[in-house]
């Protein structure tokens, strides 16, 4: 820099300072210490593709920011302990006044009645937890559909459906938290459950429970791993989740100067940062709309849990309702052999069944190749309707959760539709088979027939016009496009669908010559 | 919408570029109407500090905040679709594997100097092993021995035994004139009904069907004084209270999964996931009138276990 | 997890007979049985419970224990399907009883005056299902008997009729629903009248003080006794072979109470494991707290819990913040 003179006038002033001025001086300052102007355009200039399903896993992202934000608000609040304590008799809820209750059961209806915002606090909380794993589920049915699993990002599902189990795991500790009689009993199922484990179960119970259920610590331990260890792992997780993300890039799908070499969409800066931004608030809004508009577990209207007492229509919340619903779909086989037991109505439907589902998530990736053999790179992505199998896979997957997570509120259809709870659980039964086999064709056929259809789905026809030449006969002749279809009719450009990985090129050079290039139809 | 040109390559697009334009056709009324939603939003959030500094109805401020929020989630998306360059735009995908001869370098590294030398003392390596092995096995007492007793046979016993009289949860025993046909009561061994174990583990369910003894199994003749019939609380299936008597039917239902016991026959399960029947208290009355157990559960009660006979 | 001391407490200070000894009831009630001196209930220190004008009462400060209840350290003052346990009993000037009770419940008889309007009624209402002299018919249809009617008291007769029960829409029904009664507060009470008249019996129709309840002892109660099948929030649901638990969120104190007190349907019979002091503090917790839900949270739901909120996270939850990055993002 060469100072020439000292500026006087406003604009002497501005001129000295750059054309980028106080921002491009503090760039200056920062970047001689921290050298992050390179890597900073790098990622500012990094493209995300617009699809609107791609915005799917951010509602979880800004779901699980309102968790913890709200999360630590309730933990300013929440005492976890089973210790006992009298209601106060100025409580505002008159039908607790008084009441023997645990402190934690207090702490929650305190913080629900004494606490400005407590309860608007613990309510989108609730609601942020329901709707953070209703966007996993929805997110990982798009990354399923549309094959975003498949090379070179398999680890990257992995980590996806750890986050489901341990969003899941961590919905179901939260829930069990307040000591009050919906939540008890969920923990009484829990410890049902862990009894029903093979071998260990009986241990597990002991270790979980420090005793015999219900004993006096369980809502401590719950307590920690709900607010330290799986958030830990969940936030850890979802680090290594994002880092994959930007590592590999987004995938896209197939369209006009998309190729498998390049992603097309949006910068970071600005487009997709205040996009994203606005998205948070957005996520923020509906959360607390919901938290201000929607009762969610008024858990004054339950009262303390006590071993002894029971309501009827008990249910968990909504993502462990497939559990709950074949639970009562499964018969009871209990298999009893050389003095040992193995309770297999307990153990199928809330052990080794959510193991099956999990690990088959899991294993997805690999399955798939197996059956396909395609081992190559895939940054493009399918339209459900090109990969009937997987796809009639998934909605026959999806169907058989549907259909016990509708089992799960047999009693409530029975109520609602004054039938017989009997012939509903039976009904039940019946269609866990049914509609996941019938789903699988349906879904297939239908795939092979949208195939057909392609790119001029839904398209205006062109009109004929009908000419009569001079010897008087007729020809019929498409007329011109219409001006704003004009530019949709162009040729599709070519895309291949995936690329050679340089480091294997040797090998892959066959399947090149073999397949050819795949063209998009898009 | 936004195909309309092909894609820009970021980093070397000009600002007149027609990628670089807004998508908006007027940009200024676009500007007004996203002013417009800040201002809500302003207007929303400074109801809700009025709303929470006057300690104004809970659904009020929750949803002048959600309002606010969503106003100002609006427009900066209405800003960012909008206003901003509407692209596209395109980055190379850079191929993310290595080169092969960086990949040999790696192994060459990783085996030479590390699993090599290890490999050429086999006897320390399988020491180092050993000794991390028995390190992580140790290492989880504390983390699991530690969490709890172990079960030993408290899972198979109950606080009832011989002799013991039954109280309701006020701790008032039960006469054997108390309860009429139709009635029911949960009980506990005197003394235990506001224990822990008496609640979650000793709870019955004393049920009066009849007025003349009756038989609900073969070898329970003289279980049932006076009609009086004593199950355990505790489902078979997952342990939840079996509270719901249904007095015509005569069947007990499982609040949580709807198994369904008949009363009258030792308490089989007729429907639902239930594996096994509520396990019977035999009754008997003493001089007074009052009910005992005249012996304890001859079962396990509860859901199954491995170690359940 | 938690034991229930404050019961124990409560019902102590409640009924305040844990501490009278076994031998001091037995002297108490022995003479009161027999017929204690009239006590106007003026007299009675309460100002809550008073016989109807024009009758006489009869009191003693505890409950008329029968002998044959009372053991070495019973507190089985519980039953109240007749005088016997009633601390307090009217009669009119004929000397008939018409109503017994205590503090917390007082059970009324219809007055006989009614019985001729009541028959009228009757044979047009009721005799074609339950005979003309109310003792019933034999099943004619696969659905049920027709029960005799005499002998079962005033408070069931009410409790059938007010509720809209009865007459039955269709006998052939699992379960009788209820609906619109048919016949108003009035006739329902001539028709008991008449029944009663047939065959004097108790329970009379209750009247719950409800002003005195101990909401958190009815809340306890409710959930030991009641939510499994009315579920904690009241809304009633599908039981076994097409039964189902009504809603609660409609009964009356006294329907509460009648319901209790005989046990109607399948619900079983709480004559004898609730004293009148538990059966009005749960009427109270029924009719005040779940009838009138403290939803401080907002939209209740129907009190369906995460059945509904399920649903609500789901469709709205989901689906909104689904459709704004269907508005953020681009669609092909």
């Amino acid at each position: 820099m060469t100072a020439t003179a000292t500026p006087r006038t406003k604009r002497q002033k501005k001129e000295a300072a750059g054309p980028y001025g106080n921002v491009g001086k503090t760039v200056d300052v920062l970047d001689e210490r921290l050298g992050f102007a390179k890597g900073g355009r790098v990622f500012m200039d990094k493209i995300f593709p617009d699809h609107w399903s791609f915005m799917l896993g951010e509602i979880a992202l800004y779901s699980f920011v309102v968790l913890l934000v709200t999360g630590v608000f309730l933990t300013l609040y929440f005492v976890p302990s089973q210790r006992l304590m009298t209601v106060p008799m100025d409580f505002p809820y008159k039908p607790l006044r008084g009441d023997t209750v645990s402190e934690a059961f207090y702490s929650t209806i305190n913080m629900s009645f004494n606490v400005r915002c407590g309860l608007l606090m613990r309510q989108m909380h609730h609601w942020a937890c329901d709707i953070f794993v209703a966007s996993i589920v929805v997110h990982m049915a798009r990354v399923f559909f549309t094959g975003a699993f498949r090379k070179p990002r398999e680890a990257n599902w992995l980590v996806g459906v750890t986050l489901l189990i341990l969003a899941i795991t961590n919905g179901f500790l939260g829930y069990s938290l307040p000591d009050d009689l919906v939540s008890g009993t969920g923990i009484r199922i829990a410890d049902s459950i862990m009894l029903s484990i093979p071998v260990i179960g009986s241990y597990v119970s002991f270790f979980v429970f420090g005793g015999t259920f219900p004993g006096d610590i369980v809502i401590e331990r719950f307590f920690i791993i709900h607010v330290l260890l799986v958030p830990g792992a969940i936030m850890g997780l979802v680090g290594a989740h994002l880092g994959l993300l930007v590592r590999q890039k987004h995938t896209q799908f197939p369209g006009k100067g998309r190729t498998e070499r390049n992603v097309v969409g949006s910068p970071m800066f600005p487009v997709f940062i205040f996009k994203t931004q606005g998205f948070l608030f957005m996520v923020l809004g509906a959360c607390a709309l919901l938290g201000a508009l929607a009762q969610i577990n008024p858990v004054w209207q339950f009262g303390q849990y006590y071993a002894a007492n029971i309501s009827y229509a008990v249910q968990p919340d909504w993502y462990m309702g497939f559990l709950d619903g074949l639970l009562r779909v499964m018969p009871a086989w209990e298999f009893n052999n050389f003095g040992y037991t193995i309770p297999l109505e307990v153990t199928f439907p809330a052990v080794i069944f959510p193991g099956i589902v999990f690990n088959i998530a899991m294993a997805w990736p690999w399955i798939e190749q197996q059956f396909t053999k395609d081992k190559q790179m895939h940054h493009l992505l399918d339209r459900p309707r090109d990969v009937p199998h997987r796809t009639a896979f998934g909605v026959a997957f999806f169907a058989l959760l549907a259909i016990l997570f509708i089992a799960s509120s047999t009693d409530v259809l029975a109520n609602f539709f004054h039938v017989s709870l009997n012939f509903v659980l039976i009904l039940m039964r019946v269609l866990c088979f049914v509609v996941p086999v019938i789903a699988y064709p349906v879904t297939y056929f239908i795939c092979i027939e949208l195939q057909g259809g392609g790119s001029l789905m839904g398209k205006r026809k062109r009109a004929n016009v009908v000419v009569r030449t001079e010897e008087g006969e007729y020809i019929a002749n498409p007329s011109d496009p219409r001006p704003g279809d004009a530019h949709e009719e162009l040729d599709a450009t070519p895309v291949p669908t995936f690329i050679i990985d340089e480091a294997v090129v040797v090998e892959a050079e066959e399947v090149v010559s073999e397949g050819g290039v795949k063209v998009a139809a898009r | 919408m936004t195909d309309q040109h092909e894609p820009a390559d970021i980093t070397t697009v000009t600002a007149d570029a027609p990628q670089m334009q807004p998508l908006a056709k007027d940009p200024d009324a676009m500007a007004n109407k996203i002013g417009l939603l800040f201002i809500l939003g302003l207007i929303c959030f400074l109801g809700f500090g009025v709303a929470y500094w006057q300690d104004a109805a809970f659904w009020l401020y929750g949803t002048l905040i959600g309002a606010g929020l969503v106003a100002l989630g609006s427009g900066f998306i209405a800003w960012g679709k909008y206003l901003l360059p509407k692209g596209p735009f395109v980055e190379e995908r850079h191929v993310l594997a290595s080169s092969t001869e960086e990949r040999t370098a790696f192994s060459a590294a990783l085996m030479e100097r590390g699993v090599a030398p290890i490999k050429r003392r086999k006897a320390l390596g399988a020491l180092l092993g050993g000794s991390l092995g028995v390190f992580s096995i140790v290492a989880l007492f504390p983390l699991v021995r530690s969490l709890g007793p172990l079960p030993g046979d408290s899972l198979a016993t109950t606080n009832w035994k011989k002799g013991t009289r039954l109280v309701d949860i006020n701790g008032n025993f039960i006469h054997i004139d108390q309860i009429d046909v139709g009635g029911f009561a949960t009980v506990f061994p005197e003394g235990l009904q506001l224990t822990d174990d008496g609640q979650a583990i000793d709870q019955t369910f004393l049920i009066r069907v009849d007025t003349e003894p009756f038989t609900t199994a073969k070898g329970r003749e003289d279980w049932t004084p006076s009609g009086y019939v004593a199950y355990s609380k505790l489902c078979t299936h997952l342990g939840c209270p079996v509270g719901l008597y249904e007095q015509q039917l005569e069947v007990l239902v499982c609040p949580c999964h709807q198994s369904m016991f008949k009363v009258r026959e030792a308490a089989i399960p007729t429907f639902g996931p239930a594996p096994r029947p509520l396990p019977q208290l035999p009754l008997a009355v003493d001089s007074d009138g009052y009910l005992f157990a005249a012996a304890g559960y001859n079962e396990p009660v509860g859901p199954g276990y491995w170690e359940r006979p | 997890m938690v034991t229930m001391q404050k019961t124990l407490k409560t019902y102590a200070t409640r009924v305040g007979l844990g501490l009278v000894g076994a031998a001091a009831l037995t002297t108490m009630a022995t003479p009161f049985l027999a017929g204690a001196a009239p006590v106007h209930a003026a007299e009675l220190g309460s100002s809550h419970v008073s016989c109807p004008a024009g009758t006489t009462a009869k009191y003693d400060p505890e409950y008329g224990v029968p002998a044959s209840l009372i053991g070495e350290d019973s507190k089985t003052k519980t039953k109240n399907a007749g005088t016997a346990y009633s601390s307090i009993q009217c009669y009119d000037a004929s000397g008939q009883l018409v109503a017994y009770g205590n503090d917390a419940i007082l059970y009324k008889f219809p007055a006989s005056s009614l019985a001729p309007l009541g028959e009228k009624l009757y044979q047009q209402n009721c005799a074609s299902c339950h005979g003309t002299k109310a003792d019933g018919v034999l099943p004619t249809y696969s659905a049920g008997a027709y029960p005799a009617l005499r002998g079962l008291g005033p408070a069931t007769i009410n409790f059938w009729i007010t509720t809209g029960r009865m007459p039955a829409a269709d006998p052939k029904e699992v379960q009788a629903a209820r609906k619109q009664p048919r016949l108003n507060p009035f006739q329902a009470n001539a028709i008991a009248a008449y029944v009663n008249s047939l065959e004097p019996a108790t329970p009379g129709i209750p009247s719950v003080n409800v002003k005195d309840a101990n909401l958190t002892a009815g809340q306890t109660l409710y959930a030991l006794n009641c939510a499994a099948c009315h579920t904690i929030t009241g809304g009633g649901d599908a039981l076994a072979q097409g039964t189902y638990a009504p809603s609660l969120h409609v009964a009356t104190p006294t329907q509460v109470a009648e319901a209790l007190r005989i046990g109607p349907g399948n619900m079983p019979v709480f004559s004898g494991n609730l004293t009148d002091d538990e059966v009005r503090d749960i009427t109270a917790y029924v009719t005040e707290s779940l009838a009138k839900p403290t939803d401080i949270g907002g939209v209740g739901m129907g009190g369906l819990g995460p059945v509904a909120e399920g649903f609500i996270a789901l469709a709205l939850g989901i689906g909104i913040l689904m459709l704004v990055s269907f508005w953020v993002g681009e669609r092909q």
